[in-house]
């Protein structure tokens, strides 16, 4: 089965419980510099007023930028899930990956490997939720079919995301 | 660990059940702990648990890097150094024990027992036992934090109903969310807001700041002056009363004290609402007449936005007022009675906690810290107003505090924190029991190692009638003891006359459950709270018949209770006092010290650096027009000064703030805003400090 972690945008308030759940799934040890795989904010537009809250990691992008980027195969779509998985063991650490994601997403640990969110993959394995789905109180991130579109666009991080990295190409 | 940390054989990874009591007994959250070879490895709320239904929230989510935060206490220390300055040697349990009971024993002799204090902070849920360890000793020197938390309210409604009180939000018409933001603060109750608004339940916020409750689910907004709650719900209850929408027929039946509050109400019209608290009187008008039209509503009850002012409690009488008046207090889809079952929660039924916290109560001893400062506060809790404390002892009399034994004792909650840390060093003989070596601690000459829910075993109620005992999940980390052990240790070895607190916190449940048809063993057997057996819902309305518990058995808009006692100098009504500013010229912006974010709980969460990533530095939150005209942008540092001091922090300008107010959040030991804020600025009424309406001025620095 193919998924994607779609954010309702409309139900964030970027609480970080995502991101700290997250944190605890993957043994995020922040003294060793690296980031988070999460990451939640507020964005005021200042001309607006407009107030949005946001929780992002890796888009799992269709075309993953990162994956077409990584001159060491350690990058690559899971065809089985859809989500963009990587395996260190192949890593270079030459941060190709980092420069082609529009969103930010790898990190680099002090063994100066990428790493980044891997959906849980695991946890999905075994009929889990992702971390930060399973944290969620609101409701806001969502474990969805990849072929499935429940929140509406203009409420959908997945769908503002795909806009924004087609615009970029 | 295993990949993914998936629970089973396999990887050795057992999930057990706990509770989180990183915040209040009133949450108390369910803990799905996963556990490997004895170690704490991943935490997820419990799916069905009544509290929580299976969601955490990002401070509850922090459990295991809280558990083994790098700062923990693993032995009882001595002090070595300066106090203060955290020099500490490590000593036995037997040692620790010895010495603080001979100087507990020895102090009694000496000065008497109302010169040792006991105090609570954080957690709670050994306070009845704590309590009656004071009473047993022979001190109504018994204080806690909560003497800046919920209290407030709880003695506004004590004054008012004689009662705790609850909401019926499942079956309202109309929910007042006043000073609620449930995102960041209570998570659970978004849900039932939701749920509300499903089934046609209208809502209205009142809040000065835009939040993500105000934008997504507010039917109506308004947005009072900090510290101005009281002149707007007299300025609603002008119009309601001019309307005639209230319940004259409930008010003749039930009500004491309404001409005498209607003649009062007279002069707050919606313009001079509008005049002291900045809502238009037009939105006055719209939210007495929601109120009208709904027909139903409740208030949500406030631990700290409303109280937390100079006139803060009556501001909390002011706007349950609005309820009395309109025939909504012990009525379906209103307020309803909540009487405590358990750790100041309403369960659904009763135990035996009161009355063994009470039956040790020394009455003939000499009354408490802040009982002549704060006689209201005296009068309906009977213990130490806390906020007293450090006055009482930096007088240096006949009557000060000359020993100081502290569960969890957080200094920073304190209004102008830096006296009391003066004041610990006058203090003989201080012991502190934490789970961190805090600021706190290091002032103290013993220090003794706490643990946390997840290391011990516990009794819990939640509301709809369920009850549970848990089990340690881990070994208490090093030579680390739960609460209650200590306070039994301490007993035994002092040989106080007390078979109950010598037997141990088991034995104590016991007794506080005898009534209940379920036993401590059944309890502690059930992987999650179970429903105690005989539970009926409550029949609305029925205390209501049978008389308050008030003087006059009514619901007191005019408190007989304080009319009886001109002597303290408090007003019978609901009145209104605008927050006290000595010179608005130097003093020209209102400061909310302690506003909630999410991922902080007082001071410790600070430590824990999942949670502190979130938001890494203090910040002010300024409007945008402020932070123009005063040509400050994002991250400028700014300077926040008060008649105590000055404290320079992060600006951060947001459309979420009205002009005139700035918010900081509190605790952080490197920019602590409670140090500059005045220590005399309290609540003549309740004791609580004015940290969300004090005075300041503002500027780049």
């Amino acid at each position: 089965m193919a998924w994607k972690i779609e954010l309702d945008i409309s139900r964030c308030c970027a609480c970080g419980a995502c991101a700290i759940a997250c944190m605890d799934q993957n043994d995020i040890d922040l003294s060793t510099g690296v980031r988070p795989y999460r990451t939640v904010f507020r964005e005021e537009t200042r001309r607006t007023g407009e107030i949005r809250y946001y929780s992002m990691a890796c888009m799992h992008c269709d075309n993953a930028p990162c994956v077409t980027a990584c001159p060491s195969g350690c990058l690559y779509k899971d065809p089985e899930t859809g989500l963009t998985l990587y395996n260190t063991q192949y890593c270079i650490g030459c941060h190709s990956c980092a420069m082609a994601c529009p969103f930010g997403a790898p990190t680099f640990g002090p063994d100066g490997k990428m790493r980044k969110c891997d959906g849980c993959i695991d946890r999905l394995r075994a009929g889990l939720e992702p971390a930060c789905v399973r944290s969620c109180t609101f409701g806001a991130l969502q474990l969805v079919k990849a072929d499935e579109d429940p929140v509406p666009p203009e409420h959908s991080l997945v769908a503002q995301c795909r806009e924004l990295a087609e615009s970029q190409k | 660990y295993s990949k993914g940390k998936i629970p089973g054989a396999e990887s050795g990874i057992e999930i057990r059940h706990s509770v989180c009591d990183i915040c209040t007994p009133g949450m108390h959250c369910g803990l799905d702990v996963y556990v490997k070879d004895g170690k704490v490895i991943k935490v997820e709320g419990t799916p069905d648990h009544p509290q929580n239904k299976g969601k955490l929230c990002t401070k509850g989510l922090g459990n295991r890097q809280y558990l083994y935060r790098e700062d923990r206490i693993l032995t009882p220390l001595r002090r070595m150094g300066e106090r203060g300055e955290g020099k500490f040697e490590p000593i036995s349990w037997d040692e620790a024990i010895d010495t603080i009971a001979e100087k507990l024993l020895s102090a009694r002799e000496e000065y008497g027992a109302h010169r040792v204090a006991f105090y609570s902070g954080y957690s709670k849920w050994y306070r009845f036992m704590f309590r009656r360890f004071a009473g047993d000793y022979g001190s109504q020197n018994y204080g806690t934090e909560s003497s800046s938390c919920f209290t407030s309210g709880l003695m506004a409604w004590q004054l008012t109903s004689g009662y705790a009180m609850r909401t019926d939000l499942g079956k309202t018409n109309l929910f007042i969310g006043w000073g609620a933001n449930s995102y960041f603060s209570r998570y659970p109750m978004i849900g039932s807001m939701e749920n509300g608004k499903k089934r046609g339940m209208k809502i209205l916020i009142i809040d000065p700041r835009i939040t993500p409750t105000t934008r997504r689910l507010a039917d109506l907004h308004l947005r009072p002056h900090l510290g101005t709650d009281g002149a707007l719900a007299l300025a609603i209850a002008h119009v309601l009363i001019e309307n005639d929408w209230i319940d004259r027929a409930y008010i003749d039946r039930y009500v004491h004290g309404f001409e005498e509050y209607a003649a009062y109400v007279r002069e707050f019209t919606p313009e001079k609402g509008e005049e002291l608290t900045g809502v238009p009187a037009e939105q006055i008008r719209q939210a007495a007449a929601m109120i009208h039209e709904a027909g139903s509503f409740c208030i949500n009850e406030s631990s700290a936005p409303i109280g937390h002012h100079l006139n803060g409690l009556q501001n909390y009488r002011a706007m349950m007022a609005l309820l009395v008046i309109t025939g909504n207090v012990d009525r379906a889809g209103g307020q309803l009675p909540g009487p405590h079952t358990y750790m100041e929660r309403y369960c659904g039924f009763e135990t035996r906690e009161e009355h063994f916290m009470e039956e040790r109560y020394p009455h003939d001893a000499p009354k408490a810290v802040g009982a002549g400062r704060f006689p209201l506060w005296y009068d309906l809790r009977h213990d130490m107003q806390a906020n007293d404390l450090t006055d009482n002892i930096l007088r240096q009399d006949e009557n000060s505090v000359k020993v100081l034994f502290a569960l969890g004792m957080n200094y920073r909650m304190f209004p102008q924190d830096g006296r009391l840390a003066e004041a610990f060093g006058k203090l003989d003989f201080f012991v502190d029991v934490d789970l961190f070596l805090t600021d706190t601690a290091k002032y103290a000459d013993i220090v003794l190692p706490a643990c946390t829910s997840m290391e011990r075993g516990e009794f819990k109620c939640y509301p709809g009638g369920y009850a549970w005992y848990t089990n340690p999940v881990v070994e208490p980390l090093g030579e680390s003891k739960s609460d209650c052990e200590i306070l039994t240790l301490l007993a035994r070895r002092m040989k106080m006359d007390d078979e109950l607190l010598c037997a141990g916190y088991e034995a104590c449940i016991k007794y506080i459950i005898q009534d209940l048809p379920i036993t401590v063993e059944e309890l502690r057997a059930a992987e999650g709270p179970i429903k105690v057996p005989g539970v009926t819902p409550y029949e609305v309305g029925s205390i209501l018949e049978r008389g308050v518990n008030t003087p006059t058995g009514k619901l007191e808009l005019y408190s007989e209770r304080i009319a009886a006692h001109p002597e303290w100098g408090l007003d019978a009504l609901p009145t209104y006092r605008p927050p006290y500013n000595p010179d608005p010229e130097q003093y020209p912006f209102l400061l909310c010290a302690g506003t909630r974010i999410p991922n902080a709980l007082h001071s410790r969460l600070h430590d824990v650096p999942w949670e502190r990533s979130l938001l890494p530095d203090p910040v002010v939150e300024m409007s945008m027009e402020d932070a123009e005209r005063l040509g400050i942008e994002l991250g400028d540092p700014v300077e926040i000064t008060t008649s105590v001091g000055s404290l320079t922090f992060q600006a951060l300008p947001t459309a979420t703030v009205q002009p005139g107010e700035v918010y900081i959040y509190h605790g952080y030991r490197e920019l602590d805003i409670n140090s500059i804020l005045d220590g005399a600025a309290l609540d003549p009424y309740s004791g609580f400090p004015a940290y969300r309406s004090a005075c300041c001025n503002v500027r780049r620095k």
